[in-house]
C-alpha cells in the first residue's frame, strides 16, 4: 500500500452557511427577518393561549369569560366522558387498565425481541384477552359490561387494535392470493380485493352495522361491534393486501428461484424469503395504512359508536360547556397526535434498522 | 486469467460412460408462448462429468439447464436426473431440487439475511439441522470458498466476486450431487472472476458432476470433460475441449469462436 495524504472536505462554519443562506443580500435578510417575525408571533399566540392566559381548573370556569386563553376547565371537569364514553362511571379503572395493557402489547410488539410467530401471537392473544375480559367483565366477579356501553379511548384503541390483528394476516392471504399462479385463484382474489376497495368505508360499516342482521343467521351475527370490525378489517385487509402485493412485486424473481433450488417448500420460501422482503420493500405504505386506519376509527361514531371523537362532542355537549368546544378538540387532537406521531416515529425506525446491510 | 488456473489433469477429458447418467435429456422441447426455445435436445451427463455449455445469446443455453432443475416446464420429451423422471410429480420434483444445485448469473443471494444465514437456511429447513449442526456445515463450505471471515455480514456488504462465492457455499451446503451454473462470472467486474473461476475448478478437481453455462473459454479448456455448444435452440457440436477448440466442425462453431476469442 502507498502512502497517501487523507484529505477532509472542506467544510463551512455554522455561522457562514447561515450567513450565506439567509442574509446573503439585503432582500434575504428582509425575507428572512419577516418569517421569523411570523412565526415568533404565531408561536407566541399559541403558547400564551394555550398555557399563560388559560384557566386550568374546573373551578375556575367562571373566570373563562373574562380570560383570553383556553378555557381547559372543561377537560378537568370532563375528561371522563372523554376517555371513557358511556363505560359505568365507578368501572373507569377497568377501562383505564384495559388501555394501558393494550399500549403495552401494542409496545411490546414493536421490540424486536418478540419477532417469532409464537411469540407475537402469544403476546397478542394474552394482551387482547386481558383486554377483553376487563372491558366485558363477567369473570372475577368484575360486573358484565355489554360493547354498546364502551366508549372513549378504550373503544378507540380496541377497534384500532382489532381492526389491525384481524386485517393484516387477512391483507397477507390476500396479497398471496393474488399473485397466486393458478389464474382463477388470482382473479378471484383480485375481485374480492377490487369490489372491497370500491366501496366507501362508511357504506361497509353501515351494511356491517345494520344490514347484515337481515341477512346473517343469529348465531352467525354477533354482537354489532364485532360485525363493524370485521367489516373494518376486511376494508384495511384490501388496502394493505396491495401495498404488500407491491412489496412482493419489487422482489427480483431470481429469489424465489434460488429458494426453489434449495428446495424450500412454498410456505418456507413465503415466511423466510418473500414476505421479509415485501414488508421492507413497502413499509413506509405499510406504516401509512395503519395511520389512516387509526384515524378512521372515528368513522365508527356513525353506526352508534362512543369512540374518543363522539365523546369528545358529547363531553361539550351540554349546559355550560357547549362554548368551549376549540379546547375539547385541541385535546383529543393531542391524543390522536401521541398515537400517530408515535406509530411514525415507530416506522421510521423500523426502516433504519431493516436498511441494515442493504446500502 | 487463463493462466491463473491450475492446470487440471488430462484424466478428466475422457468421457466415462459406463457410470450411471446424472442427467438424460432425450428430444426435450420447450417453447415461450410461440418461440421455440429448445429443439429436440438431446444430453446426457455421465456422473461425475464436467460439462460446458456456450453458445450466443438467446441460444438457449440458460433455458436448457433451468429445466434440469425445473425453474422451466419443457412441453415434450423427457429430462431424467438421477434416475428420477422430470414429470408433473411434484414430490420427485422436490426430490431433485435437493439434489441438484444451482448458481445463478445474479449470485439472487437472500439480502436480509447474513452470509451465515444464507447457507444455514436450506440445511435447518429441507435437511432438518440443528442451528448449530448447520453452522458448522456452513463455515465449513464458507472456508472452502475462502470467504469465513465474511459470514456475519449482509450481501449487500460484499463485492460481487465474494457474493457469487457465498452463493457457491450455499449450494454446496445442500451437498448437491449435480452443480448447475448459470453464467456464474457474466455479472462480475474482471477483476473478481478468477476468484470464483478458482473456486469451480476446485470443485471440479473433487469430482463434482457440473453443468456450467460460461463463455469462460480458459475455464472450458482446463476443466471440462466437454464442451457444448447450443444455437438457435439446438445442440450444434458437442466434444472435448481439445477437439472443439482447435477443430470446430461445424461453421456456426468456427463464426461464435472467432467472435469470442478475437480479443
Amino acid at each position: 500500500m502507498t502512502a497517501s495524504t487523507y484529505q477532509l472536505p472542506p467544510q463551512s462554519s455554522f455561522s457562514r452557511k447561515v450567513k450565506d443562506n439567509f442574509f446573503a443580500s439585503p432582500f434575504d435578510c428582509l425575507v428572512t427577518l419577516a418569517c421569523a417575525v411570523f412565526f415568533v408571533a404565531i408561536f407566541y399566540y399559541i403558547v400564551d393561549w394555550a398555557f399563560i392566559s388559560s384557566i386550568w381548573s374546573s373551578e375556575d370556569e367562571p373566570l373563562c369569560k373574562e380570560a383570553s386563553g383556553a378555557c381547559w376547565s372543561v377537560i378537568d371537569a370532563r375528561h371522563r366522558i372523554i376517555f371513557f364514553g358511556l363505560f359505568p362511571y365507578e368501572e373507569h379503572w377497568r377501562s383505564t387498565l384495559a388501555c394501558v395493557v393494550m399500549v403495552a402489547t401494542i409496545v411490546a410488539s414493536c421490540v424486536p425481541w418478540f419477532w417469532s410467530t409464537l411469540k407475537l401471537s402469544g403476546l397478542w392473544i394474552i394482551g387482547f384477552g386481558i383486554f377483553y375480559f376487563l372491558m366485558a367483565g363477567g369473570v372475577f366477579g368484575l360486573s358484565v359490561i355489554t360493547p354498546e356501553r364502551w366508549g372513549g379511548l378504550a373503544l378507540t384503541i380496541f377497534i384500532f387494535a382489532a381492526v389491525s390483528i384481524i386485517g393484516m394476516p387477512l391483507s397477507i392471504v390476500l396479497a398471496l392470493g393474488r399473485r397466486s399462479k393458478l389464474p382463477v385463484i388470482a382473479r378471484l382474489f383480485g375481485l374480492f380485493i377490487d369490489f372491497f376497495r370500491s366501496l366507501p368505508l362508511l357504506t361497509i360499516l353501515f351494511t356491517a352495522a345494520v344490514i347484515t342482521p337481515f341477512l346473517l343467521p343469529g348465531w352467525l351475527q354477533g354482537d354489532k361491534l364485532y360485525r363493524v370490525i370485521a367489516g373494518f378489517a376486511i376494508f384495511f385487509a384490501c388496502y394493505q393486501a396491495e401495498n404488500i402485493r407491491a412489496g412482493l412485486q419489487a422482489i427480483p424473481p431470481g429469489q424465489d428461484e434460488a429458494g426453489l433450488t434449495l428446495g424450500l417448500t412454498y410456505m418456507q420460501r413465503v415466511t423466510r424469503i418473500q414476505l421479509p422482503q415485501a414488508f421492507r420493500n413497502s413499509l413506509p405504505a405499510i406504516v401509512n395504512q395503519f395511520v389512516i386506519t387509526f384515524k378512521e376509527t372515528s368513522i365508527v361514531t356513525i353506526v352508534g359508536f362512543f369512540e374518543i371523537l363522539a365523546s369528545g362532542s358529547a363531553a361539550f355537549g351540554t349546559g355550560k360547556w357547549t362554548v368551549y368546544y376549540i379546547e375539547v378538540y385541541v385535546f383529543i387532537g393531542a391524543i390522536y397526535f401521541i398515537f400517530v406521531f408515535s406509530l411514525s416515529r415507530y416506522g421510521a425506525y423500523l426502516e433504519r434498522k431493516l436498511r441494515v446491510g442493504h446500502g | 486469467m487463463v493462466d491463473q488456473i491450475k492446470s487440471v489433469e488430462t484424466e478428466h477429458s475422457t468421457v466415462n460412460s459406463q457410470v450411471t447418467p446424472a442427467v438424460t435429456m432425450e428430444n426435450v422441447n420447450k417453447w415461450f408462448d410461440d418461440f421455440h426455445v429448445l429443439k429436440d435436445i438431446n444430453l446426457h451427463v455421465a456422473d461425475g462429468e464436467k460439462v460446458v455449455v456456450c453458445g450466443p445469446s438467446g441460444s438457449g443455453k440458460s433455458t436448457l439447464i433451468r429445466c434440469i432443475c425445473k425453474l422451466e416446464d419443457h412441453q415434450r420429451g423427457t429430462i431424467n436426473v438421477l434416475g428420477t423422471e422430470l414429470n408433473d410429480n411434484v414430490a420427485n420434483i422436490d426430490e431433485i431440487r435437493r439434489e441438484v444445485g444451482m448458481v445463478f448469473q445474479q449470485f439472487n443471494l437472500f439480502p436480509h439475511m447474513t452470509v451465515l444465514e444464507n447457507c444455514t437456511l436450506a440445511l435447518t429447513l429441507v435437511r432438518k439441522k440443528s442451528r448449530k449442526e448447520a453452522e458448522t456445515i456452513a463455515m465449513g463450505f464458507l472456508e472452502k470458498v475462502r470467504i469465513p471471515e465474511q459470514s456475519t455480514k449482509y450481501p449487500g456488504e460484499l463485492s460481487g466476486g465474494q457474493q457469487q462465492r457465498v452463493a457457491i457455499a450455499r449450494s454446496l451446503c445442500m451437498n448437491p450431487k449435480i452443480l448447475l451454473f448459470d453464467e456464474p462470472t457474466s455479472a462480475l467486474d474482471p477483476e473478481m472472476i478468477s476468484e470464483v473461476l478458482d473456486v469451480m475448478v476446485a470443485l471440479a478437481e473433487e469430482g463434482m458432476t457440473m453443468v456450467c453455462v460460461t463463455h469462460e473459454m480458459g475455464f472450458a479448456r482446463r476443466v471440462a470433460d466437454r464442451v457444448i455448444f447450443m444455437d438457435e435452440g439446438e445442440i450444434v457440436e458437442q466434444n472435448s475441449p481439445q477437439a472443439f477448440f482447435d477443430n470446430p466442425t461445424n461453421e456456426r462453431t468456427r463464426l461464435f469462436l472467432s467472435q469470442i476469442l478475437q480479443h
